[in-house]
């Protein structure tokens, strides 16, 4: 999915200035790629989260620059609720580029029926696709996974002309059982004294040096 | 129970400051579902196991729950009814240093509702203000 996004030359660098535009409502980002000159850009904080919003990945760039980008990186505050900074990477549509897709579970399985929990182990996963059919995410059906089944990299549908990059061993979701915790028993021996302490001589050691 | 450091380099620390946000720290990464702090504090080895305890009497064996702070910091004290100087004090307990923004605990394998449900029991023995995070998409 590609969406337009209006951007502007960003004249004005530094921690300060960057501050001062994102409170006017504006996100410092940088445009590179392809062996040329890297540009310094800023756009609207509104047009960006709409973007963001409809879970494109290649954005038409209009206004002061007009490439199609790929958004390759999104810096985010400590809350996770505003956008510090974008990294825009030039790519043509049916160049490949490598990007992380969300891996999402669908369905109910039946092994947590049976006692069992539905552990997601990887969340998102290393692709190799076109730009143009980069998906927002992969669905992951788990309607027949039993009490100790697993589903693995190999087994994802991968959209057209897309190869996964994680090793295709590697677990994304499990139903296992139910892993008891710890007894108070056990707690009690885990609670010793203090930590050694790295670089002290214990009382045995001094008393041989005399 | 006691979470505390295998190994330390110095017996006793300086109480130190909390400055600025978390930096490190602050997303979902291993579960579905996040506490995150709102304040920064102290967070002692017993109220994270008091946490715990809270949160799998909940879940009852469902799901997950992923703890991501580790109290690293000696806290020490001076017994009551005692004159003042003779040192600094021994060693009384472990304490996680929160900065506003930490992600305390995480959940996995169970549905938001139920992940809601759990944290606001947990939430009720922090020392900290929280709130409920979500995992980012990629």
């Amino acid at each position: 999915m590609t969406e337009e996004l209006l951007v502007q030359i960003r004249e004005q660098y530094g921690k300060r200035r960057n501050r001062r535009m994102r409170s006017a409502g504006t996100i410092p980002a940088v445009l590179y790629g392809h062996g040329e000159k890297t540009v310094s850009l800023s756009v609207a904080a509104d047009a960006f989260s709409a973007v963001l919003r409809h879970g494109a990945r290649m954005v038409d760039l209009t206004g002061a620059v007009k490439e199609s980008a790929l958004i390759r990186e999104v810096q985010w505050d400590t809350w996770g609720s505003e956008v510090l900074h974008v990294d825009f990477t030039r790519v043509s549509a049916h160049e490949k580029v490598e990007v992380r897709v969300t891996l999402e579970l669908r369905g109910e399985a039946p092994g947590f029926h049976e006692g069992g929990i539905v552990e997601q182990l990887l969340h998102d996963v290393p692709l190799m696709c076109p730009a143009a059919r980069v998906p927002e995410k992969i669905e992951v059906g788990v309607n027949a996974l039993n009490l100790g089944d697993s589903i693995t990299v190999a087994d994802l549908t991968l959209p057209e002309g897309a190869t996964v990059l994680a090793a295709p061993e590697e677990v994304v979701v499990h139903c296992i059982e139910p892993i008891a915790a710890p007894a108070e028993e056990e707690m009690a021996e885990a609670e010793a004294g203090e930590p050694e302490v790295i670089g002290e001589k214990k009382p045995e050691e001094e008393a041989g040096e005399e | 129970m006691a979470l505390m450091p295998k190994r330390v380099k110095h017996r006793k620390s300086q109480r130190g400051r909390i400055r600025g946000e978390a930096t490190r720290g602050n997303r979902v990464v291993f579960g579905e579902f996040g506490l995150q702090a709102v304040q920064g504090g102290w967070i002692s080895a017993a109220t994270i196991e008091a946490g715990r305890i809270a949160a799998q009497q909940y879940l009852r064996n469902e799901g997950r729950l992923y703890i991501r702070i580790f109290p690293q910091k000696p806290i020490t004290s001076i017994p009551l009814e005692t004159r003042m100087g003779k040192g600094k004090g021994e060693p009384d307990y472990w304490a996680a240093v929160i900065r506003p923004g930490t992600v305390l605990y995480e959940i996995g394998g169970v549905t938001e509702e139920a992940a809601r449900l759990c944290f606001t029991r947990l939430a009720h023995k922090m020392p900290v203000r929280v709130r409920f995070l979500r995992r980012r998409t990629a």
